[in-house]
C-alpha cells in the first residue's frame, strides 16, 4: 500500500470510528440539550446496554443488532424510572445535585457489574454473515460498517422524531423555555421523562453496538463519557448534525494523528483540538451562542 | 434545546465535572502509610495482593492458585507454620498500596509478594521498600526500575525484557532459515515497559539481521488497533511484537481479523498470557505466542512435584494444561521457601541477605539476583508458549516435557480457521 492509500485507508478507519463515537455521545448530548443535566452516568448505561446485547448473544443467539432494541427498551424504562423517582426530585435544587446523584448512581452501577457479570472482558459478535468490503485499496471492516450504518439510523431517527414529530416539538419547546411550554400546555414533567428516557435507550443503543467491536468490562463507563464528553462539546450541546459531526471529527482526528506523530499522540492530539475549538467557538462547532431570554 | 442557556450550562457542566472527577479520584486514591514489618515471630506471614478483579482479573485466580500451592509447599518443607493473607488489588496501583498497608497494618508480616504486571508491581515494591520488607514480584518483565530506583528489598524472579527480546530471537530461529520472515513490527504502548520491551526488540533483532520495518506506539489501554493494523499491512509486517494488556490483546486480534490482516509470527507478551484468550478468540487465538515466565512442559527444578500439586488440589482434564500465571506465582514461592531455609529465621534483614547470596532453583529455572534484585544476567530463559488447541504449551527452548510441542508456523490466516 502506498502513503497515499494509507492515509486513506486511515480517515476511512477515523470516520467509521467517528460515527461510534457520535453515537455514544448521543443520548449524552440530547439529556444535556434538553434538560440542561450532565448524565455522569451515561458511560455506565452505554455499559448495561453492552451487556444486555452480551447476554443476549451469548445465551440465545441473538445479533447484537436485534439485542440492540431490548437494551433500548430495558434503559428506557430505567431512565424514565430514573428521572420519575429520583431526578425529578432534586431537578429545582441546582445543576450539582442531580451532577452528584449520577455521579453516584455511575459508581453503583460500575460495582454492581463487577458483582454480577465480573471483571473480565466481554464482547459479542455481529452474528449475521459478511466479509470486509473492500472498494479499490481501501478496506472497510465489516462490524464497524454495519455498526456505523446503524449509527448514522439512530443520528437520523433521533433528529426525525425531534424535528417531525408533535413529542419532538414538545420536546423542544421544553427544551426553549420550560416555563412557556407549561403554559402552552404541555406536560414538561412527562417531557423530561420521556427525555431522559430516549438518552438513556440511545445510551444502550451505543453500548449493544460497541460490543460488537470493543470489550465491554464494568469499568468501560469512564472512559466512554469522556469520549462522548468531547464529542458533544466539540459539536455543541444538544445539537444532532453538531454530535455527528464532532464524533467524526474526533475519530478522524485522532487516526491521522496517530498515523503521523503516532499512537501514544492520540489522546493529546484530539483533546487538544477540543480545548482550541472550546477556546475559539466556546459553544462547539454547531452550538448556538445563545442571546438570553 | 436550551439554545438560550448553553453558555452558562458549558461553565456549569465544565465546573460540575471537574469537582465530580476530583471526588472520584480522591476516593480512589489516598491511603496513609503506617503499619509495617516486624518478624521473628514462629509463623511466617506473607502479605500479598492479587488482581482479583480489573483489567488483569482473568489472570488472578492463576496467581492465587500459585501462591496457595506454594505456601502448602512451604508449610510441609519449613518447620514453622507458613500463612498468607491475600486481598484483592483490583488491578489498580493505588488499590495495591492500599491493600498491602491494610495487610500490613493488621498482620505482623514478614514478607510481600505480588501482584502482576509492571504497573501494579512496581506500586507494591515502592510500598515495601519504605516499609523494609522483603518483596518479590514476578509477572514483572521491567528493568528500569531495578537499575534507577534503588531497590533494596524487591527481587524479580522473573525472565525480564532483555531474555524477553532474546527467547523471541531464539523462537525466530526454529524457522527453517529459507522460510523464515524478515519484517517485523513492533507496537509499542506508551509506558515505561513498553518502550524498554520494544528498544530490546527492535536492537537484539536488528542485530541478528531482521527488518524492523514498524515501530509504532498506541496509547494502553486503547481499544483502537485499526490504524496499527493498517500501517502493518502497509510495512509489510511478518513478525508482530507486542505488549498489549490481556482485553487490549484479544481486542487487536479481532480487528487483525476484521480487517483481514493475519502476521506469520504473533507474539503478544500478557497479552496472550490469561486463559481468557482462549475462551474468548478460540481457534482465532491459536499460534499466538507469549513469554508468561512459566509454560506447560517445562521441567526439571520441582515441575513435577508442582504438577501432581496443582492436579491433585484443582484437578486437571485429560488434555488441559495448567495455566502459565500458576507456575509463575509458585516460582515465587519457591524462592521464598529456598530464602527462608538459608537466612534460618523470618528476620527481615536475614531473609534480605539470604536474597542476596542465594542461588534459587524454581520452576523457572536456575538463577540468583544481582544486588539491584533482577535475575543475574544471562541465567534465566525466558519461555516461549505457544496457544494451541485450547492450550499454552512450550515452544521455546526445547524441552522434553510432556506438553512441550513444535512451534507452529506460520499463522494459518482467520478466514481460513
Amino acid at each position: 500500500m502506498v502513503e497515499v492509500e494509507l492515509v486513506a485507508q486511515t480517515l476511512i478507519n477515523g470516520l467509521l470510528l467517528g460515527g461510534i463515537y457520535a453515537v455514544a455521545a448521543l443520548g449524552l448530548s440530547l439529556v444535556f440539550g434538553i434538560m440542561d443535566i450532565v448524565n455522569l452516568a451515561h458511560g455506565h448505561m452505554l455499559m448495561i446496554g453492552g451487556y444486555v446485547a452480551i447476554l443476549l448473544f451469548s445465551a440465545l443467539g441473538v445479533t447484537p443488532l436485534i439485542g440492540m432494541f431490548v437494551a433500548m427498551a430495558v434503559l428506557f424504562v430505567f431512565g424514565m424510572a430514573l428521572q420519575r423517582f429520583v431526578l425529578d426530585r432534586i431537578v429545582d435544587e441546582g445543576i450539582e445535585q442531580p451532577i452528584i446523584v449520577l455521579f453516584g448512581l455511575a459508581l453503583v452501577l460500575q460495582s454492581l457489574g463487577r458483582l454480577v457479570l465480573g471483571s473480565d472482558a466481554q464482547s459479542s459478535e455481529i452474528g449475521i454473515p459478511g466479509a470486509a468490503i473492500e472498494v479499490g485499496p481501501i478496506l472497510f471492516s465489516f462490524p464497524r460498517t454495519v455498526t456505523f450504518v446503524f449509527a448514522l439510523g439512530l443520528i437520523l431517527g433521533t433528529w426525525v422524531l425531534l424535528q417531525y414529530t408533535a413529542t419532538g416539538r414538545a420536546i423542544r419547546a421544553t427544551a426553549q423555555n420550560r416555563d412557556a411550554a407549561r403554559y402552552m400546555g404541555i406536560d414538561t414533567d412527562r417531557i423530561y421523562v420521556l427525555t431522559l428516557g430516549i438518552g438513556t435507550a440511545l445510551a444502550g443503543a451505543a453500548g449493544a453496538l460497541l460490543s460488537m467491536l470493543f470489550p465491554i468490562t464494568p469499568f468501560v463507563g469512564w472512559s466512554y463519557l469522556l469520549k462522548a464528553f468531547a464529542v458533544v462539546v466539540l459539536g455543541g450541546v444538544g445539537s444532532i448534525p453538531g454530535t455527528l459531526v464532532g464524533g467524526l471529527a474526533l475519530g478522524v482526528t485522532e487516526n491521522i494523528s496517530g498515523l503521523y506523530l503516532g499512537g501514544g499522540f492520540r489522546d493529546i492530539i484530539s483533546f487538544s483540538i477540543f480545548l482550541i475549538v472550546l477556546l475559539i467557538r466556546p459553544h462547539g462547532l454547531f452550538g448556538s451562542g445563545g442571546g438570553g431570554e | 434545546m436550551s439554545e438560550d442557556t448553553n453558555g452558562k450550562s458549558r461553565r456549569s457542566y465544565l465546573k460540575a465535572t471537574g469537582a465530580a472527577s476530583v471526588a472520584g479520584i480522591s476516593s480512589l486514591a489516598g491511603c496513609t502509610l503506617g503499619g509495617g514489618g516486624g518478624g521473628g515471630s514462629e509463623t511466617l506471614t506473607i502479605g500479598a495482593t492479587v488482581p482479583r478483579s480489573g483489567s488483569f482479573s482473568s489472570l488472578g485466580q492463576s496467581v492465587e492458585r500459585g501462591y496457595q500451592l506454594g505456601v502448602a509447599r512451604m508449610n510441609e518443607q519449613l518447620e514453622r507454620d507458613v500463612e498468607i493473607v491475600i486481598q484483592d488489588d483490583e488491578s489498580d496501583a493505588a488499590q495495591v498500596r492500599q491493600s498491602l498497608n491494610q495487610i500490613t497494618s493488621n498482620n505482623d508480616v514478614d514478607m510481600l509478594w505480588g501482584s502482576f504486571s509492571s504497573l501494579l508491581v512496581t506500586a507494591g515494591s515502592a510500598f515495601a521498600e519504605n516499609q523494609e520488607l522483603p518483596f518479590l514480584g514476578a509477572f514483572f518483565a521491567y528493568e528500569e526500575p531495578h537499575r534507577n530506583e534503588g531497590y533494596e528489598w524487591t527481587y524479580s524472579p522473573f525472565p525480564k525484557s532483555r531474555d524477553v527480546a532474546r527467547s523471541t530471537r531464539g523462537l525466530l530461529s526454529l524457522i527453517p532459515e529459507n522460510e523464515r520472515p524478515t519484517n517485523v513490527g513492533i507496537w509499542e504502548p506508551n509506558s515505561g515497559w513498553g518502550a524498554e520491551q520494544s528498544t530490546y526488540w527492535d536492537d537484539v533483532l536488528s542485530n541478528e539481521g531482521y527488518d524492523v520495518v514498524l515501530r509504532e506506539s498506541f496509547q494502553l489501554g486503547s481499544e483502537d488497533f485499526s490504524s496499527l493494523i493498517s500501517q502493518s499491512k502497509s510495512a509489510d509486517v511478518e513478525i508482530l511484537l507486542s505488549v498489549p494488556t490481556p482485553p487490549g490483546g484479544i481486542t487487536a486480534v479481532n480487528q487483525m481479523q476484521e480487517n483481514d490482516f493475519t502476521p506469520e509470527v504473533l507474539k503478544f507478551v500478557r497479552g496472550a498470557d490469561p486463559t481468557a484468550w482462549w475462551s474468548a478468540l478460540g481457534q482465532q487465538g491459536a499460534f499466538a505466542c507469549m513469554c508468561p515466565g512459566w509454560v506447560p512442559g517445562m521441567t526439571g527444578n520441582g515441575n513435577d512435584g508442582f504438577k501432581s500439586a496443582f492436579e491433585s488440589e484443582y484437578g486437571l482434564e485429560d488434555g488441559a494444561v495448567i495455566p502459565t500465571a500458576v507456575g509463575g506465582a509458585y516460582n515465587v514461592a519457591q524462592v521464598a521457601l529456598q530464602a527462608v531455609q538459608a537466612a534460618g529465621s523470618t528476620d527481615s534483614d536475614g531473609l534480605q541477605t539470604a536474597l542476596r547470596e542465594t542461588e534459587f532453583g524454581t520452576v523457572i529455572g536456575d538463577f540468583t539476583f544481582e544486588e539491584n534484585g533482577l535475575p543475574s544476567e544471562g541465567q534465566l530463559t525466558a519461555p516461549t508458549g505457544q496457544w494451541w488447541e485450547g492450550g499454552q504449551h512450550v515452544v521455546y527452548p526445547d524441552t522434553q516435557g510432556e506438553e512441550a510441542i513444535d512451534f507452529r508456523y506460520p499463522m494459518t490466516p482467520w478466514s481460513e480457521r
